[in-house]
């Protein structure tokens, strides 16, 4: 059993610094891994850049990140990422990571992903140059988290967890206003999800969304925005693998995405 | 053709008119030194309503003096909360 530490839209500036890490130096207690998934700052500068990494700096666990829109405000979302890079996370996009635990293996496939809505009600790639534009960088993000969880499952991994800041699914964004759930995920991100395959999809974004979801093919999704868990970050225990011998079939072969085991439909 | 076009009422200009108003409140919150996408603005009878949650006292403090100055004239009412920071007190077990 893995036991995984989330949370995204800490929006950190300076007038914050310090207010998180209290409770991130619990983690070794609680979990083997910290996902921050996205907005980790307010306006997305180096200044408060600064701040998220003085926060994460030497915690005894993995911190493993992908950015938010806030992130990107001032353009300069490389330096973000370096500066948290440099305190140890490691800041992904469109691609993936494999965290040795005491726990186990945990493959971590992540993107900020984009908005453009949820099937029968999603944008499409038509029309003026701004709004194809707007079709194509979602399904490049959607495309790049693809790649990263196949990449994963070659990986022998215990665990795949897919890391994005936008929603996956429309269930986690109940509590927001219906009007804005384009600007709010896309179902690319959950395609991606199920055709690959993954055992638990985390993401942030939606303040006033709900932290649980399921997609079409029985992932598991939680929203972890702070507003949201109410909380410095949730913990979610997730089985891995069981050891090979432990079954028939079990240990060698993934469970295929499509096909969820009976305890993903409860 | 109207007769009131010529001479229209305070109450019917755009600055008096509450939904520009909280319009205008949630394009500044969201571009302004607030960057606060997640404060719900709500036009509630002759009042207006605020409600999220903010990451910091500051950020609420900035939120609130945007809703006065954009929302000069018409009352509103504040439900902001800062997010909480506290550990969790337990896992969810996703067997």
């Amino acid at each position: 059993m893995i036991r995984v530490a989330a949370v995204g839209d800490i929006h950190m500036g300076p007038e914050s610094q310090g207010v998180l890490r209290p409770a991130f130096d619990t983690l070794p207690e609680c979990a083997d891994v910290l996902l921050l998934a996205g907005d980790l700052t307010r306006h997305g500068t180096v200044e408060e850049a600064r701040v998220v990494a003085d926060e994460i700096r030497g915690l005894a666990v993995p911190v493993v990140a992908v950015l938010g829109n806030h992130d990107h405000h001032d353009d300069r979302p490389d330096e973000v990422a370096a500066l948290l890079e440099d305190a140890g996370a490691q800041v992904l996009e469109g691609r993936g990571t494999v965290v040795d635990t005491a726990g186990g293996r945990i493959g971590v496939a992540g993107t900020k992903g984009f908005g453009g809505g949820f099937v029968g009600r999603s944008a499409g790639e038509f029309g003026e140059p701004v709004m194809k534009e707007f079709v194509r960088y979602s399904r490049h993000c959607a495309d790049g988290l693809r790649r990263s969880l196949e990449e994963l499952g070659g990986q022998d991994c215990d665990v795949r967890v897919a890391l994005t800041h936008f929603s996956p699914v429309a269930e986690t964004l109940a509590g927001e206003p219906l009007e804005i759930y384009p600007f709010l995920g896309t179902y690319l991100l959950a395609e991606a999800i199920d055709t690959a395959g993954a055992d638990l999809a985390v993401h942030g974004h939606a303040h006033a969304g709900s932290e649980h979801g399921i997609t079409s093919g029985g992932v598991r999704v939680r929203n972890v925005a702070q507003p949201v868990i109410k909380r410095a970050f949730n913990v979610y225990h997730v089985q891995g693998r069981e050891p090979a011998g432990a079954g028939a079939g079990a240990g060698d072969e993934r469970r295929p995405a499509d096909v969820p085991s009976p305890g993903y439909m409860t | 053709m109207n007769e009131h076009s010529t001479h229209p009422a305070d109450d019917a200009s755009p600055a008096q008119n509450i939904e520009y108003r909280v319009a205008h409140l949630q394009d500044r919150l969201t571009k302004g030194e607030a960057a606060e996408q997640g404060v719900r603005v709500e036009a509630r009878g002759p009042a207006v309503l605020l409600t999220g949650t903010v990451p910091s006292a500051q950020c609420r403090d900035q939120v609130l003096r945007a809703a006065e100055e954009e929302l000069a004239g018409f009352p509103f009412h504040s439900d902001i909360v800062i997010a909480g920071t506290d550990s969790p007190d337990h896992a969810e077990e996703l067997a």
